[in-house]
C-alpha cells in the first residue's frame, strides 16, 4: 500500500485532537439515540427535440434520452449531542450506491471529526444534490453526472456531484455575532480514480460508483474549503466560497488532477441567487501519444484543463409555483483523447469530436408545481449551444424535462 | 417564421402573471399571530437548503429530538441559522408537532356526532414546500 508517511501522520494527528478534545467537552448525562429516516424519489422523463444522437443508446458520444429513476434513502441517528451518524443509499443512473455512511464526532461547533463515505466539502450545489432539493430535473453542468447532452464527449462535468469517498474530514462553523457565519473544512479521502485504462486520461467516475470502493494504491485526495455567509437583515444574506481538492487518480500515484471552485449565493426573501465557477486541471499519461487527437506538445502537452461555471436565479411565485432560470457552462483546454474513459483499450478506432478548446452552453427555463407538500412537479426547456458540429453538421438542441419528485 | 415559440412564451407569462399576485410567505389560513413570526424564521432559513415538506413530515413529535434535528442544520456548513434563530424554530416546531399529536389522538377517538367535538386539526402551514 502506497499511502505516504506524511499522510498517515496527519490522519493520526486529526484522530489524536478529535479525541483529546472529545475528552475534555462536556458530556450528555445519558445517550438516547432517535432516529429520522428520510427519502426522495425523481422520474424525470428527457426529450430531445434536435441532434442525431438522440436515437442513440446510452455511451461514448451519446445523448441520453427518455426515462431517468433517482432515489435516496436516508438514516440520520442522533447518538448524542455529539455523536450522529447518517447512511444513505442511492440509486441513478449508475446503480446503487452508498452516498452516505459516516460518523458526525462534534466536539463544539468549531470541530466536527467525519470518518467514513462522504462527499468532501466541496462549493456550495453538492449540499442541494438530491433531486427533492433542487428545483430543476438536472444539475448544473459543471456538477452534471451523465444527463447533459454528448455526455461521451465531454466524460460528465468538472466535478460529478454527489462525489463520495472514503476519508476523514475535519470541519466547523463559527458566528460572530449574529451576523457573520464563518465554516471551514480540510478532508483527505480516497478521492478519484482510473485503474482500467492502461493509459489513463481522465477520471473515471465510474470506477467511484462500484462497490468495491477500496483505493488500493493511491494516495488520499486532499483538499479544503472556506466560506462566510453574512446576514444583511433578517431576510437577506451572502455567501461567498473557495474550494480546493488535490489527489493523484492512477495507480502508480503519478497523474494528478486538481480543482478549485469559487461559489456565491444571494437570498433575499425566498428569493436565490447562485453562481458557481469550477476549474480541473487534468494530468494525462503521455506514453501512448497515438491515442491523442493532436501532437503532444513539448511543454504543458501533458494536462487539460475543464472549467465550468452556472448562475441560477431561483423565484417563488405563488404557495404552488416556483420559477428557475438558469445558464450554465463548460469549457475545455488540451489534447484529447480518443479512447472512451475506462474502456480499458489501447488502440483508438475513431476520432473525439472535440477540439484543442471546445466549449457548451446551456440556457434552461424551468418551473415546479408543488402538488402536494411532498410532492412536485419539474418541467423544464434547455437550449444548448455546442462549439463543435455533431454528426449532422448542428452546433445546437433543444431538449425537454418533465419530472416528478417525491420526498419524505 | 413560426408563431409556436412566441405562443408558448405567451402562455408563460399569462402564467406567470397570474401566479404573481399571491405570495408564498402569506398564510393561505392564519396561523396564531404568535406562531406566524416563528414560522416566517423557520421558512426562511431552513428553505435555503431543502423543502419544508422535509422537517415538517419527518414525523418527529418529541422536543427533545426537535433539538437535536435543529442544532444539527445549524452547524450545516452556511446554514445562516444563528443560535438566536433556533429559539424561534423549535417555538415553531414544538407547536406543530403539538397540533400534530392532538391531530392524531383526535383521529384515534372515535367520532363524536355533537357540534362540540374537539376541533384538532393541524393548523394548515402556508407556503410549506
Amino acid at each position: 500500500m502506497s499511502v505516504s508517511r506524511r499522510s498517515v501522520t496527519l490522519f493520526a494527528c486529526l484522530l489524536t485532537l478529535g479525541v483529546l478534545l472529545g475528552l475534555f467537552a462536556p458530556r450528555p448525562l445519558r445517550a438516547a439515540e432517535e432516529y429520522n429516516f428520510a427519502g426522495s424519489a425523481q422520474l424525470d422523463y428527457h426529450y430531445v427535440a434536435s441532434g442525431p444522437r438522440n436515437q442513440d443508446v446510452p455511451g461514448p458520444s451519446s445523448t441520453f434520452q427518455g426515462f431517468t429513476m433517482e432515489a435516496g434513502l436516508k438514516v440520520a441517528v442522533d447518538i448524542s449531542d455529539h455523536l450522529s451518524a447518517n447512511v444513505k443509499a442511492c440509486y441513478g443512473c449508475h446503480g446503487f450506491d452508498i452516498d452516505m455512511a459516516y460518523f458526525d464526532y462534534r466536539a463544539r461547533d468549531e470541530f466536527n471529526l467525519r470518518v467514513g463515505r462522504f462527499s468532501p466539502s466541496f462549493g456550495a450545489f453538492n449540499l442541494r444534490h438530491d433531486p427533492a432539493n433542487h428545483m430543476l430535473s438536472d444539475k448544473p453542468l459543471p456538477y452534471d453526472m451523465g444527463r447533459m447532452l454528448r455526455k461521451g464527449d465531454w466524460n460528465n462535468g468538472v466535478l460529478p456531484s454527489p462525489f463520495p469517498s472514503s476519508g476523514v474530514e475535519i470541519g466547523g462553523s463559527h458566528w460572530a455575532g449574529t451576523t457573520l457565519q464563518f465554516d471551514y473544512a480540510l478532508y483527505a479521502v480516497t478521492g478519484f480514480k482510473n485503474y482500467n485504462d492502461p493509459h489513463p486520461t481522465d477520471l473515471n467516475f465510474q470506477e467511484t460508483h462500484l462497490p468495491y470502493f477500496v483505493g488500493s494504491a493511491v494516495r488520499p485526495a486532499t483538499g479544503a474549503r472556506l466560506a462566510f455567509t453574512a446576514r444583511g437583515s433578517a431576510t437577506v444574506d451572502a455567501t461567498l466560497g473557495a474550494s480546493g481538492m488535490l489527489g493523484s487518480y492512477d495507480l502508480k500515484s503519478e497523474l494528478t488532477y486538481v480543482i478549485v471552485g469559487a461559489d456565491f449565493a444571494l437570498r433575499v426573501q425566498r428569493t436565490a441567487f447562485r453562481f458557481e465557477y469550477l476549474l480541473r486541471r487534468q494530468q494525462f499519461d503521455t506514453q501512448n501519444p497515438d491515442i491523442f487527437k493532436y501532437a503532444i506538445a513539448e511543454r504543458g502537452g501533458d494536462f487539460f484543463t475543464k472549467q465550468g461555471a452556472f448562475a441560477e436565479v431561483e423565484q417563488p411565485l405563488s404557495s404552488l409555483f416556483d420559477v428557475t432560470a438558469r445558464v450554465d457552462g463548460m469549457l475545455r483546454r488540451g489534447n484529447v483523447s480518443n479512447l472512451a474513459i475506462g474502456s480499458g483499450a489501447d488502440a483508438a478506432t475513431s476520432l473525439s469530436p472535440l477540439a484543442y478548446r471546445s466549449y457548451v452552453i446551456r440556457e434552461t427555463l424551468g418551473l415546479e408545481c408543488a402538488l402536494e407538500r411532498n410532492f412536485r412537479l419539474k418541467g423544464s426547456a434547455e437550449f444548448w449551444q455546442f462549439s463543435y458540429p455533431d454528426s449532422l453538421g448542428q452546433k445546437t438542441a433543444l431538449s425537454m424535462h418533465v419530472g416528478a419528485v417525491g420526498s419524505f | 417564421m413560426s408563431k409556436q415559440p412566441a405562443r408558448i412564451a405567451l402562455a408563460f407569462a399569462l402564467l406567470v402573471s397570474a401566479c404573481a399576485g399571491s405570495h408564498v410567505d402569506e398564510p393561505e389560513s392564519p396561523l396564531p399571530s404568535d406562531e406566524r413570526a416563528d414560522y416566517a424564521i423557520f421558512a426562511l432559513r431552513c428553505s435555503k437548503c431543502h423543502s419544508l415538506a422535509r422537517p415538517l413530515d419527518s414525523g418527529i413529535d418529541d422536543d427533545e429530538y426537535w433539538r437535536r434535528y435543529v442544532e444539527r442544520m445549524r452547524r450545516q456548513p452556511a446554514s445562516g441559522i444563528s443560535l438566536a434563530d433556533t429559539v424561534p424554530i423549535l417555538r415553531f416546531l414544538r407547536a406543530y408537532s403539538r397540533a400534530q399529536r392532538k391531530r392524531k389522538q383526535a383521529q384515534m377517538e372515535p367520532p363524536a356526532d355533537d357540534a362540540s367535538a374537539p376541533n384538532a386539526r393541524t393548523p394548515r402551514v402556508p407556503g410549506s414546500r
